[in-house]
Formats: C-alpha cells, structure tokens, sequence
C-alpha cells in the first residue's frame, strides 16, 4: 500500500515498490509512497530504519534493486542528471570547502548547478538572503558557527531554486536558537514553493515545521500511511476525559472532527480553529454527558502520532 | 570558466602559496647557479620538474576525488550539473595548478637551455613532451583513484600512495617508450635504440611509430579517466566505448606477429594474429576483473533480468572484464577454426581451449571470493589462490614427481592434449556453478535480514 501525502495537491515524489539490497542485506523492502508538492513531509523512524538509502536512491545517488522511483515525474535510473539538476540534497554528514569565502562556496554551487555566469550573483545574494548570511559573505566557511555551516549548506543546496530538497538529519548537532532558525527558514522555502523531505530520528526537531509524517522502520513504511500532523487551518486538539466513554470517537466524528486517533479517554482531533466553533464542540461534549478534563491544541502533535502509528503497527 | 576548475584555483593558487613556490624556487635555482655542486640549474630545473609536476602531481591529482570523499563534498559534486568530461578536466589541471605553476617555471631554464643546445624546434617538441608526461602522470593517478572509487574502497594513505605510484609507474613507461624512440636522449646508452619497427608487415619509422603510440594510449588514459566518472555521475556509459577499445587493442597488438617467437612460424599469419589478439583480451580480462567492483547485488540484478527475459538490460549491465571475457572466447573460436588448416592443428586448438577453461575458472574465483564474508578482502584472496594454483600447488607436485597431473593447473602444450583442455574447462564450470550459487543464496539471504 502506497503513502500518500496530502491527496489534493500534485505528486512530487513518487516510489513505487522500492527495493534497496546491500551485498548482504536488504535495506529497504517494497516501500511505496508519494510526497504531493508544497509539503514538509517528516521521513523518521529509528537509527538503521533506511531513511538515508531511501533519501539518497530519492536523489538519485543510488539505484534501487528494483521498483520505480520519480521526482517531478522523472525516473530515478533512466534520468538521474536532470533529477539532479532539480533537487537539492542536503546529507547527515556534509562537508563544506572551509578556505573559501561564503560568497565563493555558493558561487561554485551556482555555477556547478549550471546557472549562467551573468545570473551567478544575483543566485548567490537570493541564497544567501534566504539562509540568513548575506553579512558573512566575505566570511570563510572554517570560520563560521555550527548553525552557520549548517545554513551555508543548506544554502549551497537551494542556490539552484529545487523543487525538490531533501535533509538527512539536517537538525543534528544545533542549538536551540540554530534549530529555530532552521524551522523558520524550512517553512519559508515551503511558502516559496519547494516540497521538502526530512529524515530524522529526533521528533522534537520535526514538530515545528513538518505537515506529514512517514515512519520507516526496518526498510518498510510503518502503518502503510502517511500521518497528517499539522494543518495551520485546522490545527490537533487533544481531548482528555475524566471517565471513559466508548463513544468518543463517533461522538467526535458526527460533529465534523476528524480524528486521528482515539481511545475511550483520549482524542486527537484535527478541528478547525475558529474560537466559536471550538466553543460549540465543547459545550456539545459537556451536555452529552463527557466529562471533559481538557481539551487543548496539542503541542506533541508529531510525536503523539508517532506513537500512536508504531505503536499500532 | 569551468567551475570545478574556478574552484581549484581559488583554493591553490593563494597569493601565499604563489609567493612561497617562488621563492623557494627562486631560491633553489640561485643556489644551483651561483653555489656550484656540479649541477646546472636546467638540470636542476628538471630534476624539480620531475618531483613536483610527475611525483607530486600524480598525488594531487589521485587525491582531487578522494580528498573530496575525505571532506564530505563529493555528494554535492555528484549532484551537480557538471559532466563528466568537464569534472574530469576541471579536476586534472585544476587539482594540479600549483604543481603546475612550479612546473611552468622549471620549464623557462630548461627550455633556454634546450633551445642553446638543440634548436627551437627540438626545444619545442621536448617541452611538449615534459608537459606531456605530467599529464599522462596525472591522468593515469586520477583514473586509479577514480577506479578506487568505484570498488568503494577504503581510500588510506597507502591506497593514495598506490594510486600515486599508478602515475609515477605511466610516466616512467612513457619515459622510457619517448627514449627509446628518440636516441638523442641522457639514457640511450642503457636502453635498445631500434631504428624501425615491423607492424601488420609493414616496416615503419619507430621515432614516429612510438610516439604515435604514445598518444593514442594517453588519449585512451582520458578516456578512462570520463568513463569511470561518467559511473559517479550516475550516467550510463553503456558498451561501446570499452569494445572499442577491446577491437582498438586486439588490432593493435595482432600487428606485431612479426615479433612473435620462431618456433611459432609454423602457424599462418592469420592465427597468429589471432593468437596475439587473444592473449590481449585474456590478460584484459585479467585486469579488468581485478579492477572492477564485482557487485553482487549487480550480479543478482542481472540475473533477475535475464531470468525475467530483459536480456537487454542485463547486456547493457556487462561490466568490462565481462566483454574482454567474451572477446577472447571469441577470438579463441576463431583461432581453432583457423587452425584446423595447420598440420598440428589438435595441440594448439586444445592449448587455446585450455587457456579459455583456466580463464574461466580465475574469473569464476574472482566472483566466488566477493559472496564470501568480508567482500573487501576478496580480491586478495582471490589472488593468493591463484598464486597457489599457479606456483606453490605445482611446485610441490612437481617436486613429487608429478608431471602429468600439471594439466589441472596452466595450460600444457603437450600430450594427450585435449585432457589439459578438458580438466581446465572441467575446473572452470565447477567454480562458475559454485560462484552462481553463492550468488543466488547471498541474494536469498538478504532478504531474510532487515537492517
């Protein structure tokens, strides 16, 4: 069964019935899934699951055993060039040429992914404005913080416009204001159109930015779905009663919730977030009978999820 | 500009580094000239030349890719819109700027000196022909490392050093092929000056015939050097670059049958232009099979497409080694066929026959060593079995007086002659079947083990 990320929207990326072996194992087995573009789509699962196989045969680094594989309608093996040309990739471990300038390092990135001479600046300045180090242009790479080296990557992997970038554990290694600075810059290269994949196997980092999920876990996707876990016009709520009631989720259901998962004290609901509406839903619970001991937006959204799929599956 | 080569030079050619080449060399070529020590600073300048155009910059140039890989950078270069033959020059000379700034400027007393001594056109061709050996140098260091790369080797200092000794090791054969052809050279009285050289039966100028050698084996040395990038770069170089080169190699050597030992006159031209071929596409296959990544899981892909009736892609899969293999079994049905015309037509059909069984079987040893445990190691066990069965195993039996049981070993010329080609071919399907299976059950295996 394929994952399938926001259905309304345009596929980016397609893979269909992957197979990854190494000489003697099989990394990862029959996975199917599909990316619609415009998202922030969370790759986790634990360390070993296959998350860098499956994002390094998505950037075409590595061919698959078998299956099909697709980035903007592209074959993975018959064009892995012109799939190179529109994504960007940004692995665990990266390496930066630390004796060049910032300026240096984003104009060789430029020029390798082929943008003419002329425009080369113009490229260099939007990157670097975007990735927040248009002060640091003259600064050497060797030179810069940890959360700067991660943004000069990242900004070498965008100088080209992707429309596909792909991040193996992009947040590894940061601080708290780096991991911020990362959220923000995350979300607004997804407003400027990009769809992102990112691999991790913290859920803290990916809460902030990240609209689906897929768990990985031992070379096949967990629970055979993607998780919707964030939608800014109709926000997770979680519902907690005092005694339990089998009828929650259909109660919940009737009255236009969507519930992502439910047991008979517990609710996650995706709702939206007009105040009145969320008014109307309480005082209904109330008057049939549940005894509501809260009812909050969830900050865990991803992370309950998580644990809600593997702990299923 | 090239991009890959924009970014070397940034990287080498610091205003510090430009500043300290000059000097030392500067330095270096006053003490030659006003110090004495029986050197003059055109030798002197050659010697430098050597160290850093040839030894130096065969390191610089087998490190211009590993060192990417050391650094964590060599994924973005993959995924860059850079093509092969663009990467591989931009790396070539790029990686190599500084050795060739120190290069360039040996060359200005060695060139005053050549021009004193020999003219400007003589001068003219001799510096062509330094600059010329620091390219094949570094090509040839730059194709190992590339090599290296795509068997995923482990890339140590000694593998640089390996890789660096490659480009050493192509420039003292181009030394010594230069000086062999030109007589108007420091070595000529250590080394056999021939003044004509008998090829496809014509007699030709051996200055010119060399050099013309020279040339087409360099360009050939580029040519490596794209096709191995071209397979990092994820774009298919597909079979017909390597059987040309097979059909380029095999035409080459049948040419010279003339030098071939007396006591095969008996033959025709023809098989021995065969024979000469074949050995070629035998020792080819030897080469190659050593050099190639003996993938399995390619092997099961091929298998699987092969079985599944995509013939297609599993021939479009052939690696090198596999085509030489082919060819030279080829060849060899061509020289048995062409030998059923001579009077002792069954010793040598059954000796070419015999070589192609043992062939076989060394592959097959080859493939069989790479399902075992601790694939990095395999070639070296593949190795140290043939040199058992080729010398300790012999030797013993020999020493037991076993002459006719030699027959399991190396081909023998003589009789019964058939038995010889009958237990090589016999040897070679027992290990090819062996490998096959470990293949298959190494491919069972893996999906048994999730990661």
């Amino acid at each position: 069964m394929a994952v399938r990320t926001a259905d309304s929207r345009t596929s980016m990326i397609d893979v269909e019935d992957l197979v990854y072996e190494y000489p003697a194992s099989r990394a990862l087995s029959g996975v199917s899934l599909h990316v619609a573009a415009g998202t922030i789509t969370a790759l986790v699962g634990p360390n070993g699951a296959g998350k860098t196989t499956l994002l390094r045969c998505l950037a075409a680094l590595d061919d698959p055993f078998s299956g099909r594989v697709s980035i903007d309608g592209l074959d993975t093996v018959a064009s892995p060039r012109e799939i190179h040309a529109r994504l960007g990739y940004l692995p665990d471990f990266y390496g930066l040429y630390d004796e060049l300038s910032v300026r240096r390092c984003l104009t060789y990135a430029a020029l390798a992914h082929g943008i003419a001479s002329g425009l080369t600046a113009a490229a260099v300045e939007k990157a670097a404005q975007r990735v927040g180090l248009l002060d640091r242009l003259e600064t050497r790479a060797g030179e810069l913080s940890r959360g700067s080296r991660q943004r000069l990557a990242i900004g070498q992997s965008i100088v080209h416009e992707p429309k596909v970038l792909l991040l193996d554990e992009p947040a590894a290694g940061l601080d708290p204001q780096a991991r911020r600075d990362l959220s923000t810059l995350l979300l607004q290269l997804r407003d400027a159109g990009m769809t992102l994949l990112v691999s991790s196997h913290i859920l803290a980092e990916l809460e902030d930015y990240c609209s689906e999920m897929i768990i990985i876990e031992g070379g096949r996707i967990a629970g055979g779905k993607a998780i919707k876990v964030r939608d800014d016009g109709r926000p997770r709520y979680l519902i907690e009663l005092a005694t339990a009631r089998s009828d929650l989720r259909d109660f919940l259901a009737a009255r236009g919730a969507e519930v992502a998962d439910a047991d008979q004290i517990h609710a996650v609901i995706l709702f939206t977030r007009n105040p009145g509406a969320r008014a109307k839903l309480l005082r209904e619970l109330i008057a049939a009978g549940f005894e509501v001991a809260s009812f909050g937006e969830s900050t865990k959204a991803l992370e309950d999820a998580y644990f809600a799929q593997v702990g299923r599956s | 500009m090239n991009p890959e080569f924009a970014r070397n030079l940034w990287l080498e050619l610091t205003p510090r580094r430009v500043v300290l080449m000059l000097a030392i060399l500067g330095l270096i070529f006053a003490a030659s000239a006003i110090g004495g020590g029986g050197a003059e600073p055109a030798e002197t300048a050659t010697w430098i030349y050597y160290l850093i155009v040839v030894v130096w910059g065969a390191r610089s140039a087998a490190l211009s890719v590993v060192g990417e890989i050391r650094e964590r950078t060599w994924d973005g270069q993959r995924l860059s819109a850079l093509g092969a033959a663009t990467m591989v020059w931009g790396k070539l000379f790029g990686a190599t700027i500084y050795n060739w700034l120190g290069g360039l400027i040996c060359l200005g007393p060695m060139l005053v000196n050549l021009v004193a001594k020999d003219g400007i056109a003589t001068a003219g061709i001799e510096i062509c022909f330094y600059i010329g050996l620091g390219v094949i140098a570094q090509s040839a260091a730059l194709l190992a490392s590339l090599i290296a790369i795509n068997r995923r080797s482990r890339h140590t200092q000694l593998g640089i050093a390996l890789y660096q000794s490659f480009g050493i090791a192509a420039a003292v054969a181009a030394y010594l092929v230069w000086n062999v052809a030109d007589p108007q050279t420091l070595l000529r009285g250590h080394l056999v000056v021939v003044d004509v050289i008998a090829w496809w039966g014509v007699s030709l100028d051996a200055k010119l015939f060399l050099l013309l050698s020279l040339i087409v084996f360099a360009a050939w040395l580029l040519v490596g050097c794209v096709r191995t990038m071209r397979v990092e770069l994820k774009q298919p170089n597909g079979p017909f670059v390597w059987l040309g080169f097979l059909a380029f190699m095999g035409i080459y050597v049948a040419g010279f049958d003339a030098w071939l030992s007396p006591d095969l006159k008996g033959w025709d031209a023809v098989s021995l232009r065969l024979l000469l071929a074949g050995t070629t596409f035998v020792a080819l296959t030897y080469v190659m099979v050593l050099l190639e990544p003996k993938d399995r899981v390619l092997y099961r892909w091929m298998g699987e497409q092969a079985l599944g009736g995509r013939i297609g892609r599993a021939l479009g899969a052939f690696q090198c080694w596999m085509m030489s293999y082919v060819a030279a079994a080829l060849v060899t049905a061509a020289l048995c066929f062409s030998l059923t015309h001579d009077a002792h037509a069954a010793a040598g059909q059954a000796l070419a026959l015999a070589t192609l069984g043992f062939l076989t079987r060394d592959t097959a040893i080859f493939v069989l060593m790479q399902t075992l445990p601790g694939r990095r190691r395999g070639d070296w066990r593949a190795i140290a079995i043939l040199f058992a069965l080729y010398l300790l195993i012999p030797a013993i039996v020999s020493g037991m007086s076993g002459q006719g049981a030699m027959v399991l070993f190396y081909p023998q010329a003589q009789t019964p002659s058939w038995l010889g080609a009958g237990a090589a071919w016999v040897e070679g399907l027992l290990v090819a079947v062996l490998a096959t299976t470990r293949l298959a059950l190494s491919g069972s295996a893996g999906r048994r083990v999730a990661v």
